[in-house]
């Protein structure tokens, strides 16, 4: 039997995967880039445009308008789903009765298809028909807030929708990364008398750095990614005020037919997602070099 | 002290590598498509395997449900294959948005169904890449197009280096208007309205009484607002349009923004649905059908639906108001030719295939193809003369009003002839005033900045 160690055989291993990835992510991510940089529509011929597309979206309202909205979500993802999901981690770890199911409960959302945790969830916050807004005129409201459909609460909506669909998921990572911290340490800290919050400070959380690390970055980048909660909640509307980044960019791109647009949207969102991202494992990076 | 096993190094590239993956996936999203056609093909004939020897083709439609929602195509499919079993045809459908796109993505790929409806907008730009077939010579072979009016295929030729081309023809008429409830009129003392005065008077009225006037539904159906447009004409779009598209007029200006100040007039006083943020069209529909509402914004496509429901006996068509500040001619209705149905010019390549697909056309506006929608509530888009029964009362109240002595229809749709980006800010600019976001102004200016 012959070993398969040569840095030539090793890449004709890795080769067919690499050609597949390339075929079907590199290839359409490189060719949307060089279409931002043309006039492409839906057909036809399209010609070099320069950093037109980009120069635009500075006089585009409704470009600013989807920032603001993904901004705000991803704000409101950040403050409420990850101590959120932390909390239900810290709860549910803990050897309580039925805890098993609710952690079941907790991250069932998150198997139900985006599109009808919408559906589910217009039921809920419209603003005229919905379950919300019906308790709250029982409860002597007499104009309770229009949560989807208006100029102001959509995008606050929407984030919590996400919080409440996506918390499952991140509370299960939090989960297993308390599982994996080692019981001696844990128990000798109990011993020098870090308990409660104490520990949770300055041993729980310290340890679970990567973790905390890993589930922010899925958050932000998932935060960028929102499109069909805002397709099932809001329709965008009104007229696109409670679009997000990408919901703008499939409206710019498959609506409108403005391919060149679009892909400078597509663009946009991507560095920005990645230039979070970054940011923040900067900042955690400093903050471990400080520590 | 890290507790982790992976080295600094290792450990950063990990979480800078699913960082920069996570947010590529958003780049991703626009480099890939949605679905494509071809993807679990509802076959008319009941999902029965073609026979050995039988032509396949696929009707690509504009609904998800073919056979509920747009019974007119489905039972003209039916009746075709009864009449020609060695053809089977795929009926496929999506929402509107999804099949727009995916025509498109399959456009580019290579794999657009044979037969499809789509938007003019798109349309045009399809037949100048060549990927439409001329009709022509089909509409020309037996004499199918003497029974056009001139008007129902005028829309659908563009012109080629080789002279023009007939890349579509009329799916189905798009007669659009008010359905109105008179027992919801008649409940409150009101009578039908013919004025935007009568209109404004009755939503004041219903108003008050917390009854919605005008049911709609804006959530991802902008595109609803058909009665409003006919409105347009009313403030002579038709005659502008052209200098608008050259830059030699504007959107802004003050015969539109008469009309739009009108729009405003009826959103205060409580005209439309008070969720028409939040509900789409299909919901819309719901709301009048199930009498919540007196009157909807809508086309003779929903008169089926309508005569069905527990209002169909109540239920008149209205073609909308006249104003007496509007431009020109005010005795309109819209009796335009619709979106097109087009056929791929890569499956006239096969001898067979096109032979199937230009007997099934042929068969679609034929007398017998054009009963079958008149059977269904659809005005005939050729020069038949339909029989309709006398049970279809919503629908006679159709042909009633576009068979009004001294009435008229525009030539198109003022959306059917502008650009995707220009209509859409159109839906926009008619919308945003009705849920109260832009001023009339404002709403003018948002379809001015397209032209610009």
């Amino acid at each position: 039997m012959r070993w398969l160690s040569r840095p030539w055989q090793l890449a004709g291993m890795v080769l067919p995967a690499l050609i597949i990835y390339s075929l079907y992510f590199t290839y359409p991510v490189v060719y949307s880039v060089l279409q931002s940089f043309t006039d492409a529509k839906a057909f036809g011929s399209s010609t070099i445009v320069g950093a037109e597309n980009y120069t635009s979206m500075v006089d585009d309202p409704l470009f600013w308008s989807s920032l603001r909205n993904t901004a705000i979500i991803l704000v409101i993802s950040l403050c409420l789903l990850l101590p959120g999901a932390f909390g239900l981690a810290l709860l549910l770890g803990r050897r309580i009765r039925g805890a098993g199911v609710l952690r079941t409960m907790v991250f069932a959302p998150n198997v139900v298809a985006p599109i009808l945790i919408g559906l589910i969830w217009v039921f809920i916050l419209d603003p005229h028909l919905g379950l919300l807004n019906e308790l709250l005129r029982l409860v002597g409201v007499a104009e309770p807030p229009a949560w989807i459909g208006g100029t102001t609460l959509s995008p606050y909506s929407i984030g919590s929708v996400y919080v409440w669909q996506t918390v499952g998921f991140i509370m299960t990572i939090f989960y297993a990364g308390l599982k994996m911290l080692p019981g001696d340490v844990m128990e000798a800290a109990e011993l020098d008398g870090a308990a409660g919050l104490k520990r949770l400070r300055y041993v729980t959380v310290p340890m679970l750095r990567e973790t905390i690390g890993i589930t922010t970055v899925l958050v932000i980048t998932g935060s960028f990614k929102i499109f069909e909660l805002v397709v099932q909640l809001t329709g965008g509307g009104p007229v696109h005020l409670s679009e997000t980044l990408v919901s703008y960019t499939y409206h710019v791109t498959f609506g409108l037919q403005n391919y060149g647009y679009g892909m400078a949207l597509a663009v946009i969102t991507s560095v920005l997602g990645v230039a979070v991202a970054l940011g923040y494992l900067a900042f955690l990076r400093r903050k471990a070099t400080a520590a | 002290m890290s507790t982790h096993p992976l080295r600094p190094a290792m450990k950063r590239r990990t979480l800078i590598g699913s960082a920069a993956a996570g947010a590529a996936l958003a780049l991703g999203l626009a480099g890939c498509g949605g679905s494509v056609p071809g993807e679990d093909p509802t076959s008319a004939d009941g999902g029965e395997p073609a026979g050995d020897g039988a032509v396949e083709i696929t009707l690509s439609m504009q609904n998800p449900n073919v056979e509920a929602q747009d019974p007119a195509t489905y039972e003209i499919v039916q009746a075709f294959m009864a009449e020609n079993p060695d053809v089977v045809i795929h009926v496929e459908g999506q929402t509107v948005d999804e099949h727009n796109q995916a025509m498109q993505i399959a456009a580019q790929s290579g794999t657009l169904p044979e037969i499809f409806w789509v938007y003019n907008s798109l349309a045009t730009q399809m037949a100048d890449e060549g990927y439409l077939a001329d009709l022509g010579p089909l509409l020309d072979s037996g004499d199918l197009r003497a029974s056009f009016p001139e008007s129902m295929l005028s829309g659908y030729v563009s012109d080629s280096s080789s002279g023009p081309v007939q890349y579509g023809v009329p799916y189905q008429g798009l007669v659009t208007g008010f359905f109105v409830n008179t027992d919801i009129l008649a409940e409150y003392g009101l009578a039908q309205p013919a004025t935007f005065e009568d209109l404004l008077a009755v939503a004041e009225t219903l108003s008050a009484e917390g009854v919605t006037t005008i049911a709609k539904g804006a959530n991802g159906t902008s595109f609803s607002v058909w009665a409003f447009l006919t409105m347009l004409n009313r403030y002579g779009y038709e005659e502008r349009i052209d200098a608008i598209l050259a830059g030699e007029d504007s959107y802004v200006n003050e015969d539109f923004l008469r009309l739009y100040e009108h729009i405003d007039e009826l959103a205060e006083a409580g005209a439309f649905s008070p969720n028409v943020s939040t509900q789409d069209y299909v919901q819309a529909v719901e709301e009048y059908t199930s009498g919540n509402a007196a009157m909807l914004d809508a086309g003779v496509w929903a008169a089926g639906q309508i005569q069905e429901s527990s209002v169909g006996a109540a239920t008149t068509f209205w073609a909308g108001p006249t104003f007496s500040d509007g431009v020109g001619d005010q005795q309109l209705y819209m009796n335009a030719p619709s979106a097109p149905l087009v056929v791929s010019a890569a499956a006239m390549e096969d001898e067979e295939v096109a032979a199937a697909v230009e007997r099934f056309l042929a068969f679609y506006y034929s007398d017998t193809g054009q009963q079958i929608l008149v059977d269904n509530d659809q005005t005939p888009v050729t020069t038949y003369e339909p029989q309709v029964d006398e049970s279809q009362t919503v629908f006679s109240s159709v042909l009633d009003v576009i068979n009004a002595d001294g009435w008229s229809s525009p030539e198109a749709q003022p959306d059917l002839v502008i650009s995707a980006e220009q209509s859409s800010a159109m839906y926009d600019s008619i919308y945003g005033v009705i849920q109260g976001v832009f001023t009339p102004g404002e709403a003018l200016q948002v379809v001015q900045d397209t032209f610009e």
